[in-house]
C-alpha cells in the first residue's frame, strides 16, 4: 500500500516538475539562438572596448589583446583620436538634434495626417492609406540615392523645380544653385547645421511620417464614437475634442511608436552615409557612422567597440528617460 | 498528425539551420567558370601538365560582363589546356565587400586560395597575417616583373602578391577641344583661366602628386612623421585654391564628374585608368591623355596602386596558386590584360597596343608607390579633409595644412 503511494505520489511530482521545466523547455532553442547571435557578440563586443583589438587580432589564432582598461573610452570622450573634424561630445549633440528634430516632424505629422483622412465621407481613403507603405517598402539606400540626385546642385529636381517657381515668381535662377550636400557655412548663421542636415531632414521626413501615420490611424479607429458625442453634447469645438479626447487617446500608440522612432532615427546609417556620407567634413556625422569609418578605414576594432558601447548607453538612457516621462508602458483605462 | 508533421517539419528547420551553421568554411567551391567566348586570341600553353590533381578557388572583384572578368576568364580558359589538372573556381566578389569578405574569411581559417585586388588595404592584411609571404614560392620566377610593381606588394623585405597591373592617375583630355594639353602648372592655369574646364577630384588620393612631385612636399619622414607642414604642400593647396578660383571644378561626385567629361561639359579630367574604356567608347580618337602637368617642384608623383594575386595564409595549395598568378600576370596573361581589358601593366616585357594604355602604364612607372606603413593609412581622413576646406574657403593653405599633419601625427601617436 505504502509502496502504491509512495509511487503514485513520485508520478505526481515527476508531472509538476514537468510542467514547471516544460515553459523553460520551449524557450530554450530560443535562447540558445539568443546566446548565440545576440548575447555573445554583445559580450564579446564590450570586452573588444577594454583592448586594443585591431586587424593584428583577426586571425583564428592571432595572440589576444592589450588590455587597456577604460583608455578607449577615455579617448573617445576627450576626442583624442586624431580624426580630422572629430569632436566626440559635438557630433553627440548633432546626433540627439538630428533624432529628437526628426521625430517631433514625424509624429506631428503622422497624427495630423491620420486625422485628416480618418474624416468621414473621404473619397478614395483605402487608396491613400495604401500609398503610405510605399517609402517604407523602398530600400534605405535607394532613398538615399535618389534623394542625392534629387539634392544634385546642377541637375537635381530640386534645384530645377526652385528654379522654375522662381521663374514664375522673377527670382533669378542663380539663387537656386543650391550646394545641398557640399556646402560647408551654415545658410543661417546663427544655426549651426549645414544645408546637408536639411536635405537629410527632407527626405527622412519623406520616409518618417506615412509609419506614424499607420500607427496612428490604426489608434484612432479604437477611440469609441461615443467619446465625441459625448464631448459634442457638452459643448466642445472640433479642437477641443482632438486635444481632449483624440489626443490622449492616441498617446498610448504614439508614444511606443515614437520611442521606436528616436532608437531607429538615432542609428539611421544607410540614409546618412549614403545621402551626405557624414559630410561636408562631418558635419551630418552621427554616432554610428563615425564607429563604421574606425573599422571600415582604419581597421581600430577596439574603438569602435567603444564607440558602440557609449552608443548603446546613450540609448538605454534615452529610452528609459522617455519612458519614465512619457508612462509609456504604464496601462490606459478609458 | 497535423500537430506532429508541424514539428516534425520545425524540427527538421532546426537541424538544417544548425547543420548549415556547422558547413565548411568559405573554400566550398563556387561553380567552375563557364567557357567564354575568347575577346582576343588566348595565350598558348607553356608549360607541361603536372600529374596531381589540383582544385584551386580564386576571387575578384570584377563586374559581370566587364572587360576584365572577360580577360580573367579568357586566360583561365588557356591555362586549363596548358594544366588539365588544375581546376579553377572563380567566384566574383563586389568590390566593395572583397577586402572584408577576405579579411574575415581568412580571420576565420577559410577563405579562397588567392584573390585580386589593388594594394589599397595590404598594409592591414599584413599586418593581421591575412596574406601570405610568397617570397620562397616566387623564387627565381619574376623575371620582366618591374621594380615598382614589386616594391608596390612588398613590405619590410618580403613580398606578399604577385603584382600586375599599375594604376595611377592622369589627365584625360577631349582633343576635339586641348590642341595642344597642359605639361606644367602654369600652361594648366592658363587654359583654365581661357576657359577650358577641367574637372578635379577633391580628394587625397586624386591630388597625392600634385602636393608632393608637383610642388615638392614630402608627407611623412623617415620615422613616419607627418612633416608636410614644412614645405609644398601648402603652396600647392594656394595653387588649387587659384586654380578653382579661375573656374577649374572640384568635383566629388565621382560618377557626375565623368559624365561631364563624357558629355563634352568638361575638357580634361583628373582620373585613373580604370575610366579608359568608358571614356574612349563616348569620346573614340578624340580622347588624350598626359601625366598630371609638371609644377616648381618637378615632376608630378601621383600615386601609384598595384593589382596583384594575393595568396591566403590558410591555403594548403599555396605553389599551384602562385603558379596560376604568376600565369595570370606573365607575359601571355598580362597581354590579354592589357589588350583586352586596357590595363597598364607592371611588366617590362609587354607592350601595350593602345597608345593611350601605354601612356597610363607610364605615368603608374614615373608615380610613388603607395605605401603600406600604419602611419600612411591616416593621410586619407585628414588630407581629404582639408582638401574640402580649401575649397570651401574654410582656411588658409597654411592652417589647413598644419591642422591635417596634426591630426596624423596624433592618430600615429608621433
Amino acid at each position: 500500500m505504502a509502496t502504491t503511494e509512495s509511487a503514485f505520489q513520485a508520478a505526481a511530482g515527476g508531472k509538476r516538475l514537468t510542467k514547471r521545466l516544460s515553459p523553460y523547455l520551449y524557450l530554450l532553442p530560443a535562447l540558445l539562438v539568443m546566446v548565440v547571435i545576440t548575447f555573445y557578440p554583445m559580450g564579446f563586443q564590450a570586452y573588444m572596448s577594454l583592448t586594443d583589438y585591431g586587424i593584428k587580432n583577426l586571425r583564428f589564432d592571432a595572440p589576444l589583446p592589450d588590455f587597456l582598461a577604460l583608455k578607449n573610452y577615455i579617448r573617445i570622450a576627450t576626442t583624442d583620436l586624431g580624426l580630422s573634424n572629430f569632436d566626440f561630445w559635438k557630433m553627440l549633440g548633432f546626433n540627439l538634434w538630428w533624432t529628437f528634430s526628426n521625430v517631433i516632424v514625424h509624429v506631428s505629422m503622422g497624427i495630423v495626417i491620420a486625422v485628416a483622412l480618418n474624416t468621414e465621407g473621404l473619397w478614395f481613403k483605402r487608396i491613400y492609406r495604401a500609398i503610405f507603405i510605399v517609402p517604407i517598402i523602398i530600400p534605405q539606400i535607394i532613398i538615399a540615392n535618389v534623394f542625392r540626385n534629387m539634392f544634385d546642385p546642377d541637375y537635381g529636381a530640386i534645384n530645377q523645380g526652385l528654379t522654375l517657381l522662381g521663374q514664375l515668381l522673377r527670382i533669378s535662377p542663380e539663387l537656386f544653385q543650391i550646394r545641398w550636400i557640399d556646402q560647408v557655412d551654415f545658410p543661417i548663421s546663427w544655426l549651426p547645421l549645414t544645408l546637408s542636415y536639411f536635405a537629410l531632414l527632407i527626405t527622412n521626413v519623406w520616409l518618417g511620417w506615412p509609419f506614424m501615420t499607420i500607427v496612428a490611424t490604426g489608434a484612432l479607429q479604437s477611440i469609441p464614437r461615443e467619446l465625441y458625442e459625448a464631448a459634442e453634447i457638452d459643448g466642445a469645438s472640433g479642437p477641443q475634442q482632438f486635444w481632449r479626447v483624440t489626443l490622449p487617446l492616441l498617446r498610448p500608440a504614439m508614444v511606443p511608436a515614437a520611442v521606436y522612432g528616436i532608437v531607429v532615427t538615432f542609428n539611421l546609417f544607410t540614409l546618412i552615409y549614403f545621402l551626405s556620407g557624414g559630410g561636408p567634413i562631418r558635419r551630418t556625422e552621427i554616432l554610428l557612422t563615425a564607429a563604421f569609418r574606425l573599422i571600415n578605414e582604419q581597421r581600430l576594432y577596439g574603438l569602435a567597440a567603444a564607440f558602440s558601447v557609449y552608443i548603446f548607453l546613450i540609448l538605454l538612457g534615452l529610452t528609459l528617460l522617455t519612458n519614465y516621462i512619457t508612462r509609456a508602458t504604464e496601462s490606459y483605462d478609458v | 498528425m497535423k500537430k506532429q508533421l508541424w514539428i516534425g517539419l520545425s524540427m527538421m528547420l532546426l537541424a538544417a539551420l544548425v547543420l548549415g551553421a556547422c558547413g565548411t568554411p568559405a573554400t566550398e567551391a563556387p561553380a567552375p567558370v563557364e567557357p567564354q567566348p575568347a575577346a582576343t586570341e588566348a595565350p598558348a600553353a607553356t608549360e607541361a601538365p603536372a600529374m596531381e590533381p589540383v582544385e584551386l578557388t580564386i576571387w575578384h572583384g570584377y563586374h559581370t560582363g566587364e572587360a576584365e572578368e572577360q580577360t580573367v576568364n579568357q586566360i583561365l580558359e588557356a591555362y586549363k589546356v596548358a594544366h588539365p589538372e588544375v581546376t579553377v573556381n572563380v567566384l566574383a566578389v563586389p568590390f566593395d565587400q572583397l577586402f572584408n569578405k577576405w579579411e574575415t574569411e581568412v580571420a576565420a581559417g577559410g577563405g579562397p586560395d588567392m584573390f585580386t585586388a589593388p594594394n589599397d588595404n595590404l598594409g592591414n592584411e599584413i599586418r593581421g597575417g591575412l596574406v601570405a609571404a610568397i617570397d620562397e614560392l616566387v623564387a627565381g620566377k619574376l623575371d620582366g616583373f618591374t621594380q615598382l610593381g614589386i616594391d608596390g606588394v612588398s613590405y619590410e623585405g618580403k613580398m606578399y602578391a604577385v603584382p600586375g597591373i599599375a594604376k595611377a592617375v592622369g589627365l584625360f583630355y577631349n582633343k576635339s577641344t586641348i590642341a595642344s594639353p597642359p605639361t606644367t602648372t602654369d600652361e594648366l592655369m592658363a587654359l583654365v583661366k581661357e576657359g577650358k574646364k577641367v574637372i578635379f577630384r577633391p580628394y587625397g588620393y586624386h591630388l597625392f602628386g600634385i602636393f608632393t612631385g608637383a610642388f615638392g612636399g614630402t608627407l611623412l619622414d623617415e620615422t613616419g612623421k607627418c612633416v608636410a607642414d614644412q614645405g609644398g604642400f601648402a603652396d600647392a593647396f594656394a595653387y588649387l585654391a587659384e586654380l578653382q578660383a579661375a573656374g577649374a571644378m572640384f568635383e566629388p561626385d565621382e560618377g557626375k564628374a565623368n559624365t561631364m567629361f563624357m558629355q563634352g561639359e568638361a575638357d580634361m579630367i583628373l582620373t585613373g585608368p580604370w575610366m579608359l574604356g568608358t571614356f574612349k567608347e563616348a569620346l573614340g580618337d578624340n580622347l588624350g591623355a598626359v601625366p598630371l602637368p609638371t609644377g616648381p617642384g618637378g615632376t608630378a608623383t601621383p600615386l601609384t596602386g598595384i593589382d596583384g594575386w594575393y595568396i591566403n595564409p590558410n591555403s594548403t595549395k599555396q605553389q599551384a596558386a602562385v603558379d596560376l598568378a604568376l600565369y595570370m600576370f606573365g607575359p601571355e596573361g598580362a597581354k590579354v590584360y592589357s589588350d583586352v581589358a586596357g590595363s597598364p601593366m607592371a611588366r617590362t616585357d609587354v607592350t601595350a597596343s593602345d597608345p593611350l594604355v601605354a601612356e597610363f602604364a607610364a605615368i603608374a612607372s614615373a608615380g610613388f608607390p603607395r605605401p603600406q606603413s600604419v602611419e600612411f593609412g591616416a593621410w586619407w581622413g585628414a588630407f581629404d579633409d582639408a582638401s574640402k576646406k580649401l575649397l570651401e574657403n574654410q582656411g588658409t593653405p597654411a592652417e589647413l595644412v598644419a591642422a591635417a599633419c596634426a591630426s596624423m601625427n596624433t592618430a600615429n601617436n608621433k
